[in-house]
């Protein structure tokens, strides 16, 4: 048990040490965000009955910052490690590959929880009210998180080189989560676009997320909390196979 | 009870073959030298008992399966890697706590405090471990390894890059080690170093065992090995005289085998006879070096 406190206390001092970048960094994106489109796009219909757009715009904000750093966290430690070959000093110790994964995906869950705080902190005066489903926003951000923490796992251990990395984030990541109905809702699409966009899982988090606050969800949500939770055991389970087989980190 | 047992442990990568079929027994308190030159497959034997290496065999240290004994194995195991490998974003003093609490090790701070010292690395405890020169990173690595007090320890050039100096007092922290009960199996490609501290040697090369045997026993046969004599002369002028003493010639400088050290007055007086002017004189004795070429030639 120690060997694996011991990892996530790393990790988790890994990323506290540069909070310029990786937790100031995302609070000041959201505010300018939140400034920028939502001052614009105040006057947009959310589509929802008695949700103002930055009540709606919010939550959204939140959960982006900390699906996106929960995917930064794993991707960008693991590659680090790989890169300067401390990773062999975690595979030669006394620590299971299980213990191994998720003591990283323990770690990378904490920083989007401590992000998604921060930035909450940051925005909620914008015009958010209290949260309403307690259990809806620890659910959806914790077990949301894992999915994209998971990712960034996956995409640490298959990537070479930082570019590669940096392609997974570019064009699989970041679509997945601007198009998650962050900014919009996209249950006002109608035809193709809206089969599209029920496409993307990511939607259901943020829809769940915002769910806790406003008290209203677009999508059904036992089947939101279902499909991530699936979701997430889909996504880690393919991580933690990666690491207990060692593609790309063994020799 | 073997601190170190290898059965027939092969390892390929795709197409080639790194090991074939090596076995290894190091007693408990032994202090053994791996030899190869690069890519004989020494690293490849070493990633395998420290388990970043797949392979197919038996592997045990202190008699746990380092497969499925993994977590035991491992705890009494401690590796200094050959690559240079360190945390950025960790001083050298979190380094090492890090690497305590990975193996469990407990209330280690005058360990580790010594350790630091016998490192030389005490000026820089509060240091990031990126500002370490490549000998500072290569002790710290050394001082990773050792945190919990492994009972077998592998050093896999540990002393590649550390300055003169230094190394004497590694080398010295390593004798005491090995005093203190612990089993080690160094590599390196200073066999000076091998011929000062190992009880033992292994050669390898093409990823088979090529010699087995106590360094005593190998530098008694090279002992029985002929000394050469070289010699170079002012104006290249050499002896007829001595030509079928010759073993090699390059410029002004001539080497001759030399049956015995009796032999140097005969070689001497022709040479004074003949009217040739020596710049330097020079006897080499076989060494360590020269057994093992030898047995790297013969395969």
């Amino acid at each position: 048990m120690q060997p694996f406190i011991q990892l996530i206390k790393k990790e988790v001092y890994r990323f506290m040490s540069i909070w310029i970048q990786t937790i100031l960094g995302p609070v000041t994106s959201a505010i300018l965000y939140q400034l920028i489109f939502g001052h614009q796009l105040s006057k947009l219909s959310t589509g929802i009955p008695g949700v103002s757009y930055a009540t709606f715009l919010i939550p959204g904000l939140v959960m982006m910052q900390i699906l996106l750093n929960a995917f930064g966290n794993g991707s960008s430690s693991l590659i680090q490690s790989k890169y300067t070959g401390n990773i062999i000093y975690i595979l030669m110790a006394p620590i299971s590959p299980f213990a191994i994964y998720f003591a990283y995906l323990i770690s990378s869950i904490i920083r989007g929880v401590i992000v998604g705080v921060a930035v909450f902190i940051g925005i909620a005066w914008f015009g958010v009210g209290l949260p309403k489903v307690w259990w809806a926003i620890l659910y959806f951000m914790i077990i949301g998180s894992s999915i994209t923490a998971g990712l960034g796992l996956i995409a640490g251990i298959i990537s070479d080189k930082f570019d590669q990395l940096s392609g997974f984030q570019s064009f699989i990541i970041v679509p997945l989560i601007y198009l998650a109905g962050i900014f919009f809702n996209p249950y006002s699409f109608s035809g193709v676009w809206k089969f599209i966009a029920m496409l993307d899982p990511f939607l259901y988090i943020v829809d769940g997320f915002r769910y806790g606050f406003i008290a209203h969800a677009n999508s059904n949500i036992e089947y939101a909390t279902i499909l991530v939770l699936v979701s997430a055991i889909l996504v880690n389970a393919t991580g933690y196979w990666l690491i207990k087989a060692g593609v790309k980190i063994k020799h | 009870m073997a601190a170190l047992k290898i059965k027939n442990v092969s390892k390929k990568y795709g197409q080639f073959t790194a090991l074939k079929n090596i076995n290894i027994e190091i007693e408990e308190g032994d202090f053994v030298g791996l030899l190869g030159v690069n890519g004989a497959g020494k690293t490849s034997l070493i990633s395998s008992i420290s388990g970043i290496n797949s392979f197919i065999g038996k592997i045990s240290v202190m008699g746990y399966d380092v497969l499925s004994q993994v977590i035991k194995a491992k705890k009494n195991l401690g590796v200094v890697p050959q690559e240079l490998a360190f945390d950025p974003f960790l001083t050298v003093y979190q380094t090492l706590k890090f690497q305590s609490g990975l193996y469990d090790a407990k209330n280690n701070k005058a360990w580790l405090d010594e350790i630091i010292q016998r490192m030389h690395l005490e000026e820089k405890i509060n240091s990031t471990t990126r500002s370490l020169s490549g000998g500072m990173k290569r002790r710290l690595m050394m001082a990773q390894a050792l945190v919990h007090k492994p009972p077998v320890i592998i050093l896999d050039e540990p002393t590649a890059g550390v300055d003169v100096e230094i190394r004497k007092s590694l080398w010295d922290f390593i004798i005491e080690l090995h005093k203190n009960g612990h089993t080690i199996l160094l590599t390196t490609h200073y066999l000076e170093e091998v011929e000062k501290l190992c009880n033992n040697i292994i050669m390898i090369d093409k990823g088979i065992i090529i010699a087995k045997s106590p360094k005593n026993d190998l530098i008694k046969k090279a002992s029985e090995l002929a000394s050469t004599l070289q010699i170079e002369t002012l104006n290249g002028k050499f002896s007829d005289n001595l030509k079928h003493l010759l073993i090699n010639e390059e410029g002004n400088v001539f080497t001759l085998k030399l049956e015995n050290n009796n032999q140097l007055f005969s070689i001497l007086e022709i040479l004074k006879k003949d009217d040739i002017c020596l710049e330097s004189i020079n006897i080499n004795r076989p060494n360590l070096e020269d057994i093992f070429l030898r047995y790297l030639h013969r395969t």
